[in-house]
């Protein structure tokens, strides 16, 4: 195994990792809310993924399907659960969200049971690369490949067309927008739709690498805060590179200092992270946040 | 300027007196009740009892932070356990168990206030990273620690056995124990509520900017909140150790912490009624659906806590505060029509 190999495996990871942390950030965006839930919401898009493929359609068809039942799902949640708490206590909105996190998790239990299964791979097996500088897999590329496509078409969304535009202007200010005669609840619907069909794509990305299990997005979950917290909430580029940075770190740790091992390589981005949010409390690329009296 | 304390208002006239008696009688019955308790019921009922008592230790702890003082912590769970090690490693090597209350307290106070010191200037989602860390890093030392910890098996131990003269059973005898122990913790809370301390924390909570200009100096208190914190935390962990004569690297993990602070929201901030409510919640519940249907205990786990957010967003304990003062005002109301 070289160092290079090992970055492009740190780089996919933290391709998983980001597109799970966008989705969190764009539920914070819309609606302030950290959304403890967005990894087992995952989860279960990801089982409904498998069903379909277990029945005979094909990967592609049954990743798009997930996505697209997620989409419509998160909305659903975010109008009929979590609009009852926007603007109420933190701690309560925080609180349902693991209401959501442990009754999906129980769901998917009951539904699929708790042994595990094969996800297929997107992806085609084998790779590029000679015979001495080792093999880069396809479904490394594809996993890095698949998450410059959400960056680019969430970017082409908010900065291209009318929607997104009213959706940042909902995120700045929702009153405002309300009195401008945007549809501020079902742009928030929309935001909670987007971040469950992202974080859908992230299941079904890290399945195959993995086993599809009930707790599988949990670690994933927390690399995903660290990043978007590391990135500043609301910074989808600073939340990628926050990623990728986790991703890289971890895998080189884990591999090259013998201390660090596989049981603690989950410790040393936290902590590193620790340490750049100590200096830089708002995240690398978030912006520093005015408080009045 | 005054800062906003969620105490009800005391109303003049007849009714006080009257209430005052009232609430006398209530805690005489509630000491009666607590004291009965484990003569009458079983182990299990005890054990479970004892558990209640344990983490509303440690929510009160995790309340005096974020209900207090309006900061965030998911790191609750380490500090339990290092309360919980701190107590079991001393019993392993022979020592009393006042001695491994000290130790454990007190090396959850100084981990608390070394994390605290340079977190304190953070708020929101950084603290809530930041402490999150703990646990994630807690789990694997305790794993690797064996000399200490026993790895990652846990320790077992024979501590507070019941004297032959009470003629107690040990889950009796320790439901004392522990009840006592919490008593005095509580009392302890409240006493510092009402004082400076917690109004310093109301302040911060309610406006830093305002709190300094009123002569509070924010970063020292939010260092000592998070201290005060984590010394729960830790006592939480050792009448945990108490209770069960067990501890293991999976006892501390994020999601007690997580389980806990659901619990302080469940209960309700602010109410050390609500911690308590707020620990049965985690300790029964999960019991009550297990016994329903083993398969779905977790899924109905899960709905219950959402059924209760929905129907109580400030949580149970201010829920039933008002609900009682309904009946209290409209039962004075009729009094007085009557005269």
């Amino acid at each position: 195994m070289n160092l290079l190999q090992q970055v492009l495996d740190g780089l996919s990871s933290g391709s998983v990792y980001a597109t799970l942390a966008l989705a969190l950030v764009l539920v914070h965006r819309s609606t302030g809310i950290v959304n403890f839930a967005q990894g087992q919401m995952a989860v279960i898009s990801t089982y409904v993924a498998w069903t379909l493929y277990d029945a005979g359609v094909p990967v592609w068809g049954a990743i798009g399907a997930a996505i697209v039942l997620s989409l419509v799902v998160g909305a659903l949640v975010e109008r009929f659960l979590i609009r009852r708490f926007e603007g109420g206590e933190p701690l309560a909105a925080i609180v349902v969200t693991v209401g959501l996190l442990i009754s999906v998790n129980g769901l998917v239990s009951l539904i699929w049971g708790t042994v595990l299964k094969q996800f297929p791979s997107a992806f085609p097996s084998g790779g590029v690369g000679s015979g001495s500088g080792g093999t880069i897999g396809y479904g490394t590329l594809g996993t890095i490949g698949a998450l410059l496509v959400v960056v680019l078409a969430l970017n082409w969304l908010f900065r291209h067309t009318r929607l997104g535009l009213a959706f940042r202007a909902v995120a700045a200010n929702p009153e405002s927008s309300a009195l401008l005669g945007l549809p501020v609840g079902r742009l928030l619907m929309l935001g909670w739709g987007l971040a469950a069909a992202v974080g859908a794509l992230a299941g079904c990305l890290v399945a195959p690498k993995l086993y599809l299990a009930p707790e599988m997005m949990d670690s994933v979950l927390t690399y995903a805060l660290a990043a978007a917290v590391l990135g500043g909430l609301n910074s989808a580029l600073g939340t990628v590179l926050a990623a990728w940075f986790i991703g890289v770190v971890e895998n080189l740790a884990g591999t090259y200092v013998s201390f660090v091992g596989g049981d603690m390589k989950i410790a040393v981005p936290l902590v590193l992270m620790v340490l750049i949010l100590l200096l830089k409390p708002e995240g690398v690329f978030g912006h520093k946040e005015v408080r009045r009296v | 300027m005054s800062v906003v304390v969620d105490e009800p208002a005391v109303t003049d006239g007849g009714g006080t007196s009257r209430r005052r008696r009232g609430r006398a009688l209530t805690a005489v019955a509630l000491v009666l009740v607590f004291a009965v308790f484990p003569l009458v019921m079983s182990p299990f009922a005890n054990l479970q009892v004892t558990l209640i008592l344990v983490y509303a230790v440690a929510i009160l702890g995790l309340d005096i932070l974020v209900g207090w003082t309006g900061q965030v912590s998911l790191g609750q769970s380490a500090f339990f356990g290092i309360g919980a090690y701190g107590v079991a490693a001393g019993a392993v090597h022979g020592w009393p168990v006042w001695a491994g209350l000290l130790l454990g307290t007190a090396v959850a106070g100084v981990v608390g206030c070394l994390v605290a010191i340079p977190a304190a200037r953070l708020r929101g989602y950084a603290l809530g990273m930041i402490t999150l860390t703990l646990p994630v890093v807690a789990v694997p030392l305790a794993k690797r620690m064996e000399v200490v910890t026993g790895g990652a098996q846990g320790l077992n131990v024979t501590i507070v056995q019941a004297p032959g003269w009470t003629g107690l059973a040990a889950d009796q005898w320790r439901y004392y124990v522990v009840g006592i122990g919490a008593a005095i913790v509580f009392a302890l809370a409240a006493a510092l509520r009402r004082g400076r301390f917690g109004r310093a924390f109301d302040a911060i909570r309610v406006n830093e900017a305002l709190a300094t200009a009123q002569g509070v100096h924010v970063t020292r208190y939010k260092v000592l909140a998070f201290t005060l914190s984590s010394v729960y935390g830790g006592v939480a962990g050792v009448l945990y150790v108490v209770a069960v004569q067990f501890i293991s690297p999976e006892t501390l993990v994020l999601t007690l912490s997580i389980s806990m602070l659901a619990g302080l929201a469940i209960g309700g901030l602010r109410s050390l009624l609500g911690c308590v409510l707020g620990a049965a919640f985690y300790v029964v519940v999960p019991n009550l659906t297990g016994s329903v249907s083993a398969g779905q205990s977790y899924l109905l786990y899960g709905v219950c806590l959402l059924v209760v957010m929905l129907l109580m967003p400030r949580g149970v304990a201010p829920a039933l505060g008002h609900a009682v003062r309904r009946v209290a005002n409209r039962r004075e109301r009729a009094a007085a029509s009557g005269e």
